[in-house]
């Protein structure tokens, strides 16, 4: 499975280093540190940059055909140089994720080839059964702790709001079924009033979204997802917390074993 | 249980609030107008893309971030579905203490297929054509914070284009506002209008908690003028 952000990765590797330097040689850090803290480079930041660009094209963020930001844009808004930017964008060419075109309407696009689903289905088989059923208690607890706090804390036309957005669920259309269903899980638990449990939701939908991708195409397991989304947004509306955690755990069970399921199959 | 010094500090609390939210909401409303006279302008020279819209945001953006006494965390313009040529939707919009523009596609999370016109901040001044405060709510979108949002509509002869808007995270607005309300000496907490808390001088009523079910439910609540909150004094 790919992860969805690697942007603490250098600053994880740069601890290690001091660690190492430290027992090593406690006597003479001044020496040392004159190592310890140089520039990362930015060869590791092409990296970085190349990697979340990478799971944004195979998690069907950024879609087949869609425009990237310009070199300038991206580099300052990664804060990194535009060479670095360049050269990331040169390995995702050469993944076959990008593509460039020239001219006036020119510029860096997702590759037509890139298929969300087919990186999914090579991620699902990838994963143990043990890894997402890990996945799923980690999704489980967050999800819960976001719907207790907000079944205390929601007021009716908030939870509506999430009612409504359900209500425009449209079968004729995979791509915005699973996007309305992951603005509206993101809805509900932005309701718990909590930035730091709402944002730990959100890397958990990036990761969870193109694995669920997979069971949408299921019809029994996509139609069961609303229902079991809206058990816990009634149980929110009523301001039943416990109600509210064990519909959490209802839908999140319901969704691994489908994932599960659809593991098995395939092998 | 309603007291005259109750009434008194209520009162003053609510003139400390509409003080504290005058000049962006002032600012706010300055650039509404101006947006709307100057797309109008541009649109007579041909369609328009998200690059000529973010050079004609960017000053005002940058203009509402840097105001005095209040620290707004980011400001800019959320484009109406369909109003330019090269982008579905389109958030011209800085944020940060070195504002930059807000890249949704370079964030670790992806928000780009992010619905934003059912958000509170967008749908309601788009529906009522006035200027809204949202929140407090923890704003997905743009700042990842617990945030207000102060949003007004911009029209081109009528025609809803979008909203220009700032967010005020509820860190500043604790750290800026809190001492002031303090000073008042009665326990003072301040509720947005469905009756969530904001800030309140009494530790034990928690930002983002609902007061509906509480101590203060019964209490009498004052209006500030000028913004959509209100004053709960004990």
């Amino acid at each position: 499975m790919h992860s969805t952000d690697s942007a603490d990765a250098p600053r994880k590797s740069a601890v290690v280093v001091d660690d190492t330097a430290r027992s090593r040689d406690a006597s003479r850090p001044g020496r040392l540190q004159g190592a310890l803290f140089q520039s990362i480079g930015d060869a590791g930041r092409a990296e970085l940059v190349e990697r979340r660009l990478a799971s944004a094209i195979t998690g069907g963020h950024l879609r087949a055909g869609e425009r990237l930001p310009s070199e300038n844009d991206l580099a300052r808004s990664f804060g990194v140089a535009p060479t670095t930017v360049r050269e990331s964008l040169l390995a995702l060419r050469s993944q076959g994720l990008v593509v460039t075109r020239r001219g006036r309407n020119g510029g860096s696009f997702v590759a037509d080839s890139a298929d969300p689903v087919a990186h999914a289905r090579t991620a699902l088989a990838a994963t143990s059964r043990v890894a997402l059923r890990d996945l799923g208690a980690h999704y489980a607890a967050i999800t819960a702790a976001c719907v207790r706090l907000a079944a205390r804390r929601a007021v009716p036309s908030e939870v509506q709001q999430v009612r409504s957005r359900l209500g425009r669920l449209d079968e004729s259309d995979l791509e915005q079924w699973r996007s309305t269903l992951d603005d509206a899980q993101i809805e509900l638990v932005a309701l718990s009033q909590s930035a730091r449990l709402t944002r730990e939701q959100m890397r958990l939908q990036a990761e969870m979204s193109p694995m669920l991708r997979l069971i949408d195409v299921d019809e029994t397991s996509r139609r069961a997802q609303p229902v079991l989304l809206a058990s816990v947004v009634d149980a929110v509306e009523a301001g039943d917390d416990h109600e509210a955690v064990a519909a959490t755990e209802r839908m999140v069970d319901a969704v691994i074993n489908a994932l599960i399921d659809l593991q098995s199959q395939s092998r | 249980m309603t007291t005259a010094t109750s009434t008194s500090t209520a009162a003053r609390a609510a003139a400390i609030v509409s003080q504290y939210f005058s000049a962006p909401i002032a600012s706010l409303e300055a650039t509404a107008t101006l947006l709307g006279t100057e797309l109008a302008a541009s649109g007579n020279l041909g369609p328009l893309s998200s690059q000529q819209l973010d050079a004609l945001v960017e000053p005002h953006a940058l203009a509402t971030v840097s105001l005095p006494d209040v620290h707004i965390y980011g400001a800019g313009f959320i484009a109406a579905v369909g109003l330019l040529t090269d982008e579905r939707n389109h958030l011209s919009w800085w944020q940060g203490d070195d504002p930059k523009r807000l890249l949704l596609a370079a964030q670790s999370v992806n928000k780009e297929h992010i619905d934003y016109s059912e958000l509170e901040w967008f749908r309601v001044p788009m529906e009522t054509g006035r200027g809204h405060v949202a929140g407090p709510y923890v704003d997905y979108l743009c700042s990842d914070e617990y945030t207000i949002t102060i949003a007004a509509p911009v029209h081109i002869d009528g025609t809803f284009v979008g909203v220009a808007g700032l967010d005020l995270l509820i860190d500043s607005v604790e750290r800026q506002l809190l001492p002031k309300l303090a000073e008042l000496g009665d326990k003072v907490t301040l509720v947005n209008s469905v009756g969530r808390v904001v800030i309140s001088t009494d530790p034990r009523h928690a930002t983002g908690d609902a007061v509906r079910g509480g101590a203060l439910a019964e209490l009498e609540r004052t209006a500030c003028e000028g913004v959509a909150l209100e004053i709960i004094a004990e």
